[in-house]
């Protein structure tokens, strides 16, 4: 089986892209989902506003995402 | 559509002696928004008070509250037979409601009596079983002269420390030999001793236990209380099963006695809402500009000409025109208008918050991208029929609006995510059945064509997608990733720049053009910079075109100047956030990248799915048929709950936090009309 180390780069690169983005991502929304919930069982009200709340670190792991996306299927492209 | 329904103000002004007939009429046109009166607004003019009969409906309904609290009834609970008003009132008159509360109360006095009862024995019981380790008789722990009894618990064995003490007698109970161990003593001593023992007791921690009261053996005692316990026990049960056969017995009469005590209560405290003064009221209100001509023909016919209507404004949308109001009248009530397909969406609107009666209601432009989103992320036929299914069977039995709005995002977005399923991915449970070409190392692939599925021919450029190099066989959503994220990006752009157009369209209504221009053309000009900047950005990068080609150079140059430009404007209206604000702009744009990505993860797991089932399972022969057959049918339920909430949610998200933020403010006031809802009483037509 040939193996191509370059390749594998990318890909261990795109897993970390994702990977880290994600701890982040998770990281952040721990906090503000916590607190969150908290305030959705003070006021019910609060839902539509705290939704919002939560997903802003989520852009976070978007990041990660594109850049994961960019090196599977741009990077190698770029070498041929 | 775009705007809430236009508000007029009227006012309402009538003969005192009249009230009642007014407020009567108010509450059958179920159209009037009462303005609350402010103290000191209008001279000559005090807040009204209630009428007459209010105080007595309040008393009634507040007794026949605390009885529906213990009788465990709630106000919407199902009543079998709707009874008429003269009834009802016929029963009020009569004192039904404190025959019924009177019987109640009583045996909740009972009740309570034997509860008390039993906490006592409990208490009794509680400090009896502390000493009952101890050998000595209850009468014998009072009645002396000479001698201090001393009960209480210790944290260890006082008896070496005690034996100073003469002519002391000591109990301990408790195990022996453990250290730690919470002990109960009882100690005979000299009253002229007890000082002392105190003093070495304290080193014990010694906490006092009250003398028993009674005679004879303590565990008689207990065995006693024990017996009493359990008689009480059967008299509460009693009195709960007496509580049960009244609430069987009164339940309906109840439920109506409250509603028609609620309405009198609420019609009655009308008049501390409006003013009046020595012999007239005033009565402020909105009503939909449309229905003004009913209203005022409404009211005269209803007090047979005895009253005065009068339009007061025609509210516009300029926040200058309200700038002078008076503060009551600053806030319009907001009415949102809708179709029947619209209005399915205005309770995720109205989740964030009910929009202004100033702004662009977005309920619309929900409408449209959220089940689109929500389609386009889900892509597949094999989980949109059941979305589709769901949705409609939701649609047809749901009452509650939460799971209302959720079987309208099913069902829509299932319509589009089969369009998206069939005709841009040729997808089924994950498997590719258009075309199989592009997709060599595609086990599952099929290679039907759509002209062969629907029997019909397309014209060519139907099956071209710009960039795609295998035109007629579909988009995969794991090979053409980058296709996708491409087509996800524009989606993104429009979708925010839609957004800013609103927020223009706002700002313009609002202030003018001037200020719109200011306060959203300069986002409007970074945006459209950012978006030229990342585009010649790609071609260098990704492309791998030179910095200094013409078409890149053009594009970067015409961003730069867009983007100080645009800076530059905003600026004026929002100092040097305007800049830190840029980078976000992009973030929010990459964002719409969650659209791959969510059909991406969906279509990766269905593949490893299919594979195991359909490849590894089903291809060991015909023993492995029934083991592929439910991790078919488990993995694909998985990915289809999963798709719920992570498609939902997702095109949700986009709509809230990347659209809705660039135009929409909210906070506004719903409209509310007075409006009286009978569900356990109703009007006969000869009593009117």
């Amino acid at each position: 089986m040939v193996v191509d180390a370059g390749l594998g780069l990318i890909a261990v690169g795109a897993g970390l892209a994702v990977g880290l983005a994600g701890i982040g991502t998770g990281l952040g929304q721990k906090d503000v989902g916590a607190a969150a919930v908290g305030a959705i069982t003070e006021d019910m009200s609060l839902f539509g506003k705290c939704i919002v709340l939560i997903v802003l670190p989520e852009t976070i792991v978007i990041f990660g995402l594109v850049v994961a996306i960019l090196c599977m299927f741009v990077l190698p492209g770029m070498g041929s | 559509m775009l705007l809430p329904e236009p508000m007029s103000r009227i006012v309402i002004v009538g003969n005192k002696s009249r009230l009642d007939q007014a407020i009567d009429a108010l509450y059958e046109l179920k159209l009037i928004h009462l303005i609350d009166h402010t103290v000191g607004t209008d001279e000559g003019f005090s807040i009204g008070s209630s009428r007459p009969y209010t105080e007595k409906a309040s008393e009634r309904l507040l007794s026949l509250k605390a009885a529906e609290k213990e009788l465990g009834i709630k106000a919407d609970d199902e009543n079998d037979d709707v009874m008429s008003v003269k009834d009802v009132h016929a029963k009020i008159t009569s004192n039904c409601t404190e025959s019924i509360t009177g019987a109640v109360f009583k045996v909740l006095d009972k009740k309570n009596a034997v509860v008390q009862k039993i906490t006592e024995e409990r208490l009794k019981k509680e400090d009896l079983s502390k000493i009952a380790g101890i050998p000595v008789d209850i009468d014998l722990y009072r009645g002396y002269d000479s001698v201090a009894v001393m009960v209480g618990s210790v944290k260890a064995d006082p008896t070496s420390a005690l034996s100073v003490i003469a002519d002391s007698e000591l109990f301990v109970s408790g195990k022996a030999g453990k250290k730690d161990e919470t002990r109960t003593i009882a100690l005979f001593v000299k009253k002229s001793e007890r000082d002392n023992a105190v003093r070495i007791l304290t080193d014990f921690e010694y906490t006092e236990i009250p003398l028993p009261t009674g005679t004879g053996p303590v565990n008689a005692a207990i065995a006693e209380a024990d017996a009493n316990i359990v008689a009480f026990n059967t008299e509460l049960g009693e009195v709960e099963k007496e509580l049960a056969s009244l609430k069987e017995k009164h339940h309906d009469d109840i439920l109506v006695l409250d509603e028609e005590l609620s309405i009198n209560e609420a019609k009655g405290s009308l008049p501390l809402r409006i003013a009046a003064s020595e012999f007239s009221f005033v009565i402020d209100a909105w009503v939909p500009t449309k229905n003004v001509a009913a209203v005022i023909a409404g009211m005269d016919k209803k007090m047979d000409g005895n009253i005065y209507t009068e339009v007061q404004e025609d509210r516009s949308r300029s926040l200058h025109d309200v700038e002078h109001a008076e503060p009551r009248f600053k806030e319009t009530p907001t009415q949102m208008k809708h179709g029947p397909y619209v209005k399915n969406f205005e309770h995720p609107v109205k989740l964030l918050s009910a929009p202004k009666y100033h702004e662009i209601d977005p309920t619309v432009v929900l409408s449209i991208f959220f089940p689109l989103f929500f389609g386009f992320m889900v892509g597949d036929i094999g989980y949109a029929i059941p979305f589709i299914i769901l949705g409609l069977f939701g649609l047809k039995t749901a009452k509650h609006k939460d799971f209302r709005a959720i079987a309208t995002v099913l069902f829509f977005g299932g319509i589009w995510a089969f369009i998206f399923g069939f005709f841009m991915f040729g997808e089924m449970f994950g498997i590719h059945f258009i075309g199989h070409n592009a997709y060599p190392t595609d086990p599952n692939a099929l290679a039907y064509t759509w002209e062969t599925l629907l029997n019909v021919t397309f014209p060519d450029w139907f099956h071209v997608f710009p960039g795609i190099a295998h035109p007629g066989e579909g988009i995969s959503k794991l090979y053409d990733v980058s296709f996708l994220l491409k087509i996800s990006i524009y989606i993104g752009i429009m979708h925010i720049f839609i957004g800013y157009a609103l927020g223009f369209a706002n700002i313009r209504m609002q202030h003018g053009t001037k200020e719109a221009f200011f306060e959203k053309g300069g986002w409007m000009m970074s945006f459209v910079g950012i978006v030229l900047f990342c585009w010649g950005l790609t071609d260098v990068l990704i492309s791998g075109a030179s910095f200094l080609d013409t078409i890149v150079m053009i594009k970067v140059i015409a961003a730069i100047v867009l983007i100080v430009v645009g800076t530059v404007v905003t600026m004026k209206k929002e100092g040097a956030q305007a800049i830190m604000e840029l980078p976000s702009l992009m973030g929010n744009i990459l964002s719409y990248a969650r659209l791959t990505a969510i059909g991406m993860s969906k279509a990766g797991m269905a593949l490893a799915f299919n594979y195991i089932a359909l490849i590894m399972m089903a291809g060991a022969g015909p023993i492995g048929i029934v083991p592929a057959a439910i991790v078919f049918v488990v993995g694909h339920l998985m990915i289809w709950t999963l798709a719920i909430l992570s498609a939902g949610l997702h095109a949700l998200r986009l709509q809230y936090v990347e659209m809705m933020s660039k135009f929409y403010v909210g906070g506004g006031k719903e409209y509310e009309p007075l409006e009286i809802k009978r569900k356990n009483t109703k009007i006969v037509e000869t009593e009117v």
